[in-house]
């Protein structure tokens, strides 16, 4: 099959299962519908392995025109290449096993056919936004993925005590894209204005053929681009709505907000890899708010109670890790954590949904406790995870954010000796959740405990598959000290394949250094496991109450106060402002002031005229009366007058 | 001819058909007049330039592929009016029939007129039937808001027809023709001050930002009907006047002259509409100034007098009516089943009306203009046109992309979801369901293929001399 037409059956899908299941789906068994909407998008991830192997280049698939101006042309067309065939991969694969899970999982769920609706939209708004070949295409699938996660965080809009709550998450998450997207529109135009086209592979072109671009302009572009990823992927100042959309389903927030949508603001970077090197100033930006989330998250998910958002602020951490690849130039170093984070982070949310399935909607890991025993294909998948998130060594985890260690030991120590320290918090976290979880004694009551189950195999199979990944994700790019000949398998296909990242390399360490490098990583992983296993497993220590919290931990519990502060220091005086606006200047001096004007001219009016009756037909009559006679008689002089 | 004329013998005939039957004609009539543009716009080309002469001074009629664009929209919105409130007892209304025929006869002709005068009589003759519509069967507590719109009008009017009587004056042409080969540039500041005749009748219209006081109280006051009449079609004469007629003819000078100080209106109008918007309780109150914040964009880039932006403009024209209707629909859905339109006293409407939830979602992310809406596509080009005529222009007009997102999300999220307050809504009646699919089919064709609509109107839209 042709290349093109792969590539468009595979965006096809996705759409196909969304029109099916939204006008017919209400009428659908649920076995059919969920079955269909998966069925779609594993279709699609197998054609995007054929696309896969038989990569060769870079191709461009035109569909039609959007706008055919003079001056302007923007087609919706698409690529193939190495960077877009990946994040497919990434996004169908994982997609079909989210899709297979929240089969069992929104199983009870009366609105399991609008679940399956948005989703495939998702998916293919998510397409869009990593197949387009150029800007337009990417902001439309960007504004889309904005508008299927709205619809999906707030899906329990008719809860009874949650409702509304998960629609204000909505909307908060909805509103915070959205000033990212400003970022991203003014990008888009200053691309225009500088390039005059949206297409990657001409801006590419122009860049590399006139180096002297630099400066102002790119520094602006590639500022307001970045301005949009910390939007899409939760990085300061833009991130406080990602842990708040957690109130959506918990396949939900596997999918959308911890392996693919978030990841847009990376792919974003990456894919304009060109114009980030011509801007150092906007890459020292993105290492330093990188560096500065990932270590403010990471504290924040310290004292966490609730087992979806320790997870999210994980997320949020981590996202901020691969940002700091990026300040250092190193695409394909964040691109590679992207894919293992996807593996594991994927596995966790849904280990997590397992959970919380299971413990029948609790989420406080207070409540939680033994439950290795009750779910053991749950809890063994989720250690793995956790293990592979928290650095145990030769997992996938240890492999990606070794590199990205690496390329800051490399560059500045400093920022090392941060990581260092964010990279610790997160191995503490991660296990105290686990340790709370699954280990120790279960603390949800007796009439809990005896419903608890572990879930069906529609849940585990995912769970399985995706815990396989997070263990061998690390062999896509091994270091070069293991296996020279199929080391680095990861950078070379991305950088071969992708335009501008041929032109780009990642500093390697020496031997010694990367052995040393590696020790510790393991070291400080094992390490922590160890204290956690004594302090939770062996001490049986619990998560503390809020009263005895210290200040420290309140201010981890607390998120910082971020929430409040944003809340006084944007929303209040926005929502004052309004009020001004709307009361005083709009209605008592706009309005009132024209009153006074209308109310004058007819006071005077009132002495000459009968106007006293105070019927508006009166006052009509005479208005148009008046007007006719106007009318007519300019009409009367001009005719004379011709 | 009969294209022009239609409209006006169904007016007429709208008093003689029985009482019981008036809500069926005025659906029938209206739908006969679309079929029919529909059927003549197949024979139609966008080149084309048809013109009817009725041999008497000023009647002179020409169409081209703009105003037929403009017909279309006309027809469309009238017949989508009296389907939206098929049920609605306004429609039983011989009076409003008749009266909102009339008004699309005038509407049609001020879409088609050849004249200056035509243009301006046409003008005035729209305003005579609403003005009736919103007194007859408005909510007007006061005749002093009502008044405030009628003199509003009355002042943009006057000032217009003297610029009119100054044009005929000054260049001693009165056809388009005419006007658009007459040279203005030695009239100086002459041609600023007719200019400004145009656009103190425009900027009531449309309205901008100050001349918007009239806009927020009639909206909110008026039938429902009366409310889409005024914003879906009725205000985009001023746009429509703009585009083919002041904009082209004051080329130079004038235009240079007025394009910041309107654009600067229009972007004002942007923000503090969207900001007013948030603070709004009464739903169609908000949704009025929505429509405030949303047009004043669409002025602000016709003012830019760009020749690709025009395109666009018309593309968001359509937008701003398929947006307006739809939500003043809703609000008329809500006020009618509920008598309360005060979204502190609405919520959970969603779970009992799940149909009316979710077409009322699918028109308020049209409004939010995400991908696949013509919206989109309008909003983007418009946007960058501003913004490559100055940044900062560019960047206040995205701000509409945020501030939209406020206010809208709380428009809908306040009275459908959360705890139920409300009992005894009554899901969509089949004419509401169906004009909500028919303007959302719309809104994604137009999103899709905006090329289709932007290279019909391109024939008729004058490329720009500088």
């Amino acid at each position: 099959m042709a290349k093109d037409l792969t590539l468009l059956i595979i965006l096809a899908l996705p759409l196909l299962g969304f029109a099916i299941n939204g006008i017919f789906g209400k009428n659908l068994p649920k076995t059919v519908v969920g079955g269909l909407a998966t069925a779609m998008v594993f279709t699609a991830f197998l054609l995007a392995t054929t696309l896969f192997s038989g990569l060769h280049g870079t191709q461009i698939v035109k569909l039609f025109n959007i706008i055919d101006f003079e001056q302007l042309c923007i087609n919706a067309s698409f690529q193939i290449d190495a960077l877009s065939i990946w994040m497919t991969l990434i996004i169908t694969g994982i997609g079909s096993l989210i899709h297979l899970f929240s089969m069992g999982y929104m199983s009870h769920d009366e609105g399991y056919h609008k679940f399956f609706t948005y989703l495939n939209l998702f998916i293919f708004s998510m397409l869009l936004l990593v197949l387009g070949s150029n800007y337009f295409v990417l902001f439309f699938g960007w504004e889309g993925v904005g508008m299927c996660s709205y619809l999906l965080i707030s899906f329990h809009y008719n809860d009874a005590q949650k409702g509304l709550a998960n629609s204000l998450a909505g909307r908060k998450a909805f509103i915070m894209n959205r000033i990212g997207d400003v970022g991203l529109l003014l990008a888009l135009f200053m691309i225009l204005g500088q390039f005059n086209t949206l297409e990657f592979l001409q801006i590419g072109k122009s860049v590399s053929e006139n180096p002297a671009l630099q400066g102002g302009a790119m520094f602006f572009i590639t500022f307001c681009l970045f301005v949009a990823a910390t939007g899409k992927s939760a990085q300061i100042p833009l991130f406080t709505w990602l842990p708040d959309a957690m109130a959506g389903p918990t396949p939900v927030s596997a999918l959308i907000h911890a392996a693919t949508m978030v990841t847009a603001g990376i792919y974003l970077t990456v894919r304009s890899n060109f114009l980030f090197e011509l801007a150092p100033a906007t890459k020292e930006i993105i290492l330093y708010i990188g560096l500065a989330t990932t270590l403010v998250a990471a504290f924040m998910a310290m004292r966490q109670n609730d087992i979806k958002k320790v997870l999210a602020y994980s997320t949020v951490s981590q996202l901020g890790l691969m940002f700091v690849a990026l300040g250092f130039g190193a695409y394909t170093v964040a691109l590679f954590h992207v894919t293992t984070h996807a593996f594991f982070k994927a596995l966790l949310f849904l280990g997590s949904g397992s959970v919380i399935h299971g413990m029948h909607e609790e989420q406080d890991i207070r409540k939680m406790g033994g439950l290795s025993k009750l779910m053991p294909v749950t809890h063994l998948t989720f250690l793995i995870g956790t293990m592979a998130i928290a650095g145990i060594p030769f997992l996938s985890g240890f492999f990606s954010k070794d590199e990205i260690m690496a390329q800051a030991l490399h560059h500045n120590t400093a920022v090392y000796a941060i990581l260092v320290l964010a990279v610790t918090m997160t191995a503490i976290y991660m296990f105290r959740l686990y340790f709370l979880t699954f280990q120790g004694k279960f603390r949800g009551g007796e009439a809990l405990k005896s419903k608890v189950h572990e879930s069906g195999l529609s849940m585990t199979l995912p769970l399985i598959v995706l815990a396989v990944l997070s263990v061998l994700g690390g062999l896509l790019n091994l270091p070069g000290l293991f296996f020279k000949n199929t080391a680095h398998w990861f950078d070379h296909y991305l950088s071969h394949g992708t335009f501008g990242l041929s032109a780009v390399h990642n500093a390697h360490l020496d031997f010694n250094t990367s052995m040393i490098l590696m020790a510790f990583a393991s070291a400080i992983a094992i390490g922590v496991f160890i204290w956690a296993y004594l302090n939770y497993a062996k001490k049986g220590a619990l998560a503390k109450e809020d009263d005895a919290l210290s200040v420290w931990e309140n201010l981890s519990a607390q998120k910082l106060y971020i929430d409040e502060i944003y809340h006084v220091v944007f929303v209040k005086p926005l929502l004052l402002f309004a009020g001004f606006t709307a009361k005083v200047l709009d209605i008592q001096i706009l309005r009132n002031g024209v009153y006074a004007i209308a109310d004058g001219i007819l006071n005077t009016a009132n002495l000459t005229r009968k106007w006293q009756s105070g019927f508006l037909s009166s006052y009509l009559f005479w208005m148009v009366f008046g007007l006719i006679t106007f009318v007519a008689y300019y009409i009367l002089k001009l005719s004379v007058w011709h | 001819m009969a294209l022009i004329l239609l409209p006006l013998v169904f007016s007429l005939v709208a008093w003689l058909v029985p009482s019981v039957q008036t809500r069926l004609f005025g659906l029938i009539s209206t739908g006969l007049t679309l079929a029919w543009s529909i059927a003549a716009v197949c024979y139609f080309k966008a080149s084309d330039h048809t013109v009817v002469d009725f041999g008497i001074r000023f009647v002179r009629f020409s169409i081209d592929s703009l105003g037929f664009t403009m017909i279309l929209l006309t027809n469309a919105v009238f017949f989508l009016v009296f389907l939206s409130n098929f049920k609605s007892s306004i429609t039983q209304e011989k009076r409003f029939t008749a009266l909102a025929l009339l008004m699309q006869f005038g509407l049609i002709g001020v879409f088609t007129t050849n004249t200056i005068l035509g243009f301006y009589i046409f003008w005035e003759l729209t305003l005579l039937p609403i003005f009736l519509i919103l007194y007859w069967f408005g909510s007007f507590e006061k005749p002093r808001a009502l008044l405030q719109f009628f003199l509003y009008t009355l002042l943009g009017s006057l000032a217009m027809l003297l610029a009119v009587i100054g044009l005929m004056h000054a260049t001693n042409q009165q056809t388009y023709e005419g006007l658009l080969a007459a040279d203005l540039s030695e009239l100086g500041n002459t041609s600023i001050f007719l200019m400004g005749g145009f656009l103190l009748a425009f900027a009531v219209k449309i309205p901008l930002f100050p001349f918007h006081t009239w806009q927020a109280e009639t909206y909110t006051k008026a039938p429902v009907a009366g409310t889409m009449l005024l914003s879906a079609i009725m205000l985009k004469m001023a746009l429509f006047g703009l585009l083919k007629w002041v904009l082209p003819i004051f080329d130079g000078v004038a235009t240079d002259f007025w394009r910041w100080p309107i654009i600067s209106l229009g972007l004002i109008g942007v923000v503090y509409g969207a900001i007013i918007a948030i603070k709004q309780r009464d739903i169609k109150t908000l949704f009025a100034y929505a429509s405030l914040s949303h047009l004043g964009l669409i002025a602000a880039a016709l003012m830019l007098n760009d020749f690709d932006t025009n395109q666009i403009a018309v593309v968001q024209i359509v937008n701003h009516s398929i947006v307006s209707i739809g939500l003043f629909l809703a609000a008329g859905i809500i006020e009618q089943r509920l008598s309360t339109r005060n979204i502190d006293e609405l919520g959970g409407i969603a779970k009992i009306a799940p149909r009316f939830a979710f077409w009322f979602a699918v028109l308020t992310f049209i409004s939010l203009s995400v991908p696949f809406t013509a919206g989109f596509i309008g909003e983007f080009f418009l946007i960058k046109a501003l913004f490559s005529a100055h940044a900062v222009t560019g960047f206040i007009a995205s701000t509409t992309l945020v501030l939209g997102a406020v206010y809208m999300l709380r428009a809908y999220q306040a009275p459908m979801f959360g705890p139920t307050k409300v009992t005894g809504f009554e899901d969509l009646h089949w004419s509401e369901l169906v004009v909500f699919a028919i303007l959302s089919v719309a809104a994604i064709y137009f999103g899709l293929a905006p090329q289709c609509l932007t290279d019909f109107v391109a024939h008729s839209l004058t490329q720009p001399t500088h």
